[in-house]
């Protein structure tokens, strides 16, 4: 059992954020999860997977979004409860060195491409950050994206903060017009799946941050299956980050 | 030292856990929470000669203390399981049952001929009863001459213990469990998933692609006790009980009930150290009430004659 530090905070509308002690022997690496349990009966069952959002000095720290009983539980935790957690789990991003990268975020899913762009950063990588939301109340920590990349848009669906729009249309732009190393993108299955056909044409390789549903998240059930080009992968051990053109999308978006 | 070794007809395990078909893999995923040789057996995931790729997702689903599933048999195929699966799980010293889920009998005589026949398989069980498959599967383990047909045929050919794994989604079980006996199965396994179904009330239709699916957990577990208890009332085979089993004090219910062993399933899932859990309680259980073998409490609930 791992400490909560304190109270959940809320970052924006309905997103909070949770900051848990960790062994400093489980360093997670940027993409990688944690499976949490979160209540100690039968109700809810389900374990729930969070990305990693920061870890800084034994501290591990994850965003969610209230989205029904499990997060709804979670909410309302107190600082210094145990909390039951299976993790670091799954393949994280692969980190580039001294290259041009685009990372791309929709809502919740903003959440891993924050380590991941405080390591890149690290890497000397030049980073832009596309960060889409629904609207700006939505929006969390901006100041603390902003200030790792070394561009930043935000894009929201009713332009109540940076651009009105999708971020998959800016994110399109910026792939035909920059040579990017690489592409990063965590959000809503349709978002990747646009951002991917996007980098596809322009020859950038990209990876995506699956968010389907997991059953166990350790690879015993083969609940959450994704088809690809090589085959079936468990979105949980074989991802949560996977090569962004080799998924059948398709079959996810139908 | 404790003895926890329990008898299934021909078959003895050194202890009553074991996992269930399905929640377990290949015992890979398990091996790196503990030693899997601990384990009374492992139930691999359902077997077919050819690779399957299961159902299209959605393929899970959380309900209150349970789930629905609708993985559909994904698995490696009878050739892939020999060759690095199997391998796998006798090194780590498993006591190995293969979970048998072929398409029609031919396709599970020749499994069951092909891995009873197999060093290291101490016993096959055979799935007549998954809700997610549109041929075989739970079709098998409905009509009662089908079942039997194909419990005979299969039988004939296989060389070790036979265990079949009933469908709780018919009128009687003890039937079943019946026909299983008299058609030469050396244990039945009790119970697979109850029937389900979830709607989507955005979309209007059902969450799954294969409408259906099979409900698991904590949700089941009476159901699943009941049925465990009735077999043992009317049938004289040895029970695997399963259903929603998340501790020490559920395998003592199914123990109590009848069944001679227990798996634990969705609970692998929620909590990959369950199983290795009641194998340690168990043995606390039998020091601290001295009992000296699991047989003083196997079906100790029913009244005595």
């Amino acid at each position: 059992m791992n400490t909560l530090i304190q109270k959940p905070e809320e970052v924006a509308e309905g997103h909070y954020r949770l900051r848990i002690e960790t062994p400093a022997t489980l360093v997670p690496r940027p993409g990688q999860f944690i499976n949490i349990r979160v209540s100690t009966g039968t109700d809810p069952l389900i374990r729930r997977p969070f990305s990693v959002y920061n870890y800084e000095d034994g501290a591990l720290e994850i965003i969610f979004r209230v989205i029904g009983k499990g997060t709804e539980i979670m909410r309302g935790y107190e600082a210094g409860r145990g909390i039951d957690y299976i993790g670091p789990l799954g393949r994280g991003f692969s980190l580039c060195e001294h290259s041009s990268v685009l990372l791309v975020g929709g809502g919740v899913g903003n959440a891993p491409l924050y380590y991941l762009a405080r390591e890149l950063k690290k890497k000397n990588n030049r980073i832009t950050y596309i960060y889409g939301a629904r609207s700006a109340r939505y929006i969390y920590c901006k100041d603390q994206y902003r200030a790792r990349a070394d561009d930043f848009a935000a894009v929201t669906d009713d332009g109540t903060a940076g651009l009105k729009g999708f971020a998959t249309t800016l994110a399109d732009e910026y792939i035909r017009k920059n040579a990017y190393d690489r592409v990063y993108v965590c959000g809503p299955t349709v978002m990747m799946a646009a951002i991917a056909a996007s980098a596809s044409i322009a020859g950038a390789p990209v990876e995506v941050s699956m968010e389907n549903y997991f059953g166990c998240g350790v690879g015993l059930c083969s609940g959450c299956t994704i088809e690809t080009t090589e085959g079936l992968k468990r979105a949980c051990v074989d991802g949560p980050v996977l090569n962004g053109n080799i998924i059948v999308w398709q079959s996810l978006t139908d | 030292m404790i003895d926890t070794s329990v008898q299934i007809g021909p078959l003895r395990l050194k202890n009553p856990i074991t996992v269930a078909s399905g929640t377990a893999g290949y015992g890979e995923e398990l091996s790196r929470f503990y030693d899997i040789g601990a384990l009374g057996a492992v139930f691999t995931k359902g077997l077919s000669l050819k690779p399957r790729p299961g159902n299209r997702g959605p393929r899970i689903m959380e309900t209150p203390s349970g789930m629905l599933n609708s993985i559909g048999l994904e698995n490696v195929g009878l050739e892939r399981f020999l060759g690095e699966k199997l391998p796998f799980l006798l090194e780590h010293g498993a006591t190995v049952i293969p979970n048998v889920a072929g398409h029609s009998i031919d396709e599970n005589v020749e499994l069951c001929a092909v891995l009873s026949h197999t060093p290291g398989i101490v016993a096959v069980e055979l799935n007549v009863s998954c809700p997610n498959v549109k041929e075989g599967g739970m079709a098998f383990g409905t009509s009662m001459p089908v079942f039997t047909r194909l419990v005979e045929a299969v039988r004939k050919v296989t060389a070790v213990p036979l265990i079949v794994k009933l469908s709780p989604n018919v009128a009687d079980i003890a039937e079943f469990a019946r026909g299983a006996r008299e058609s030469g199965a050396d244990a039945v396994s009790a119970i697979n998933t109850l029937l389900g179904m979830k709607i989507d009330i955005k979309k209007k239709k059902p969450h799954f692609y294969n409408r259906v699916a099979g409900l698991s957990g904590p949700a089941i577990k009476p159901v699943a006790v009941r049925m465990v208890y009735e077999i043992f009332a009317k049938v004289d085979i040895p029970i695997i009980g399963i259903g929603g089993i998340a501790d020490t004090g559920d395998v003592l219910e199914f123990l109590m009930a009848g069944a001679s062993a227990v798996s634990v399933g969705t609970m692998n899932l929620v909590n990959p150290d369950a199983a290795m859990a009641c194998v340690d309680g168990i043995a606390a259980y039998m020091r601290s009430e001295k009992i000296h073998s699991l047989r003083e409490i196997i079906g100790v609930a029913h009244p005595t004659a």
